[in-house]
């Protein structure tokens, strides 16, 4: 009898609280994470990365043109949102790399200090 | 026992909330606006108009008109019963300020449910108003261009519309590895800049430009508002007229009990008129009389 309610509670609970929860935000951050995954991937060849890129990229940019595009993101925005949009550059990366002409992977690069220049700097210094 | 006690709340709680339902169910005589979404992006001036096109065909609407009919008969009646009072006898005369009188006490309770029903739909209009004007207030504070957010979402837009050639340029020699979001994309885009094309050469939408702007819309809502609260408070004046004419039928019932009681006594007296043998001296000549 007592498991008859736990799963009857259990069935309510989750029937109530079921809602569509579609904050583009949260998938052009998966989507944007499984990208520059596919960039530090050593375990696959350049020809592999390249496809598997190009696929990526493109459903990055079908994302961040849904989220900018996105008019209910202005009601009641999270933190992460506006953060989202504070930073443009690392967030929307098909974007920033089309408008600097740079590959995807080298603009996130330099987004988050990690140029050629930097790191010899680093290994300078550490002699 | 605990077995019974956990089986009786299962029944109980379903149960109730069906009684909820039911109890929701029962208001469904109310007027409740069917359009809120759509009509939130309308100007006022064309809000109000489809919110009272919204009440015309509701439940209320109906009733309404029908208690306005009944209470159009009840009139006729009292005033068809007015004129019989001049060509009646004493008695008929009596009966036909009776039925007056019981017209009036109808066509007050008549009244008095056409003013709730007039009171009830005020109210919703007023808060409908009031939820728009809300809801206004709220974007307004989420999309006020001197927020960071907006400054920056607003920035990220025309970026990407900078962008949109140079992107279709880019990805033109993959078009089957296009995505199907990014094949419409253009053609929606191309069709909303048209369309915006449009509404902006719209004559009718430089007449509403008055509307546009979110303060002025709320200080149209707000004159709706305060519209709505003036008919509230005539109403009220109405509720007053109402009550005051219940005291004067009241006391024009009393008149007739009075008059009525006024004429049995009369008939009473009638009866042992002359004498009265409830005294003694005067029933002498029944006790004297050989």
């Amino acid at each position: 009898m007592s498991k008859f309610i736990i799963n009857s509670t259990f069935i309510f609970l989750l029937t109530i609280s079921t809602y569509a929860n579609a904050n583009p935000i949260h998938n052009l951050e998966r989507e944007r994470a499984k990208t520059l995954d596919i960039v530090l991937d050593k375990s696959i060849s350049i020809e592999e990365r390249k496809k598997q890129l190009d696929k990526s990229k493109m459903r990055l940019l079908d994302l961040e043109r849904i989220t900018i595009n996105n008019k209910n993101i202005s009601e009641n925005p999270s933190v992460h949102t506006i953060k989202a949009f504070e930073n443009f550059d690392l967030t929307f990366l098909v974007h920033t790399s089309i408008e600097k002409n740079k590959p995807l992977s080298i603009t996130w690069f330099e987004k988050i200090g990690l140029t050629t220049e930097n790191i010899l700097n680093t290994r300078v210094s550490r002699r | 026992m605990q077995k019974i006690t956990l089986k009786t709340l299962l029944i109980i709680i379903p149960g109730s909330l069906y009684i909820l339902l039911s109890a929701a169910n029962a208001y469904s005589n109310d007027w409740k606006p069917q359009i809120v979404e759509k009509m939130y992006v309308l100007p006022p001036q064309h809000l109000n108009k489809v919110l009272n096109s919204d009440f015309n065909k509701s439940l209320l609407a109906l009733n309404l008109q029908n208690k306005d009919n009944v209470i159009k008969n009840k009139i006729d009646k009292i005033t068809e019963l007015n004129s019989y009072l001049p060509n009646a006898s004493k008695e008929e005369i009596l009966e036909i300020k009776h039925q007056i009188i019981l017209n009036k006490r109808d066509y007050i309770k008549e009244m008095n449910d056409l003013l709730l029903m007039k009171r009830q739909k005020l109210n919703t209009k007023k808060d409908f108003f009031e939820k728009i004007q809300k809801n206004i207030k709220y974007n307004s504070v989420n999309n006020n261009p001197e927020s960071k957010f907006f400054i920056n979402k607003n920035n990220a837009i025309k970026r990407a519309q900078k962008l949109d050639f140079k992107i279709l340029e880019k990805t033109a020699f993959n078009l089957s590895e296009n995505s199907r979001y990014f094949n419409q994309y253009k053609i929606n885009k191309d069709a909303i800049s048209k369309l915006e094309a449009a509404i902006k050469n719209h004559p009718m939408n430089s007449k509403s430009n008055l509307s546009k702007e979110p303060e002025n819309k709320l200080e149209a809502i707000r004159n709706y508002i305060h519209n709505i609260e003036t008919e509230i408070a005539v109403l009220e004046m109405k509720e007053q007229m109402i009550s005051y004419m219940a005291k004067i039928v009241a006391l024009d019932a009393m008149d007739l009990a009075e008059k009525v009681a006024g004429i049995n006594s009369d008939t009473n007296n009638n009866q042992f008129s002359g004498k009265n043998y409830n005294d003694p001296t005067e029933a002498l000549d029944v006790f004297t009389q050989l």
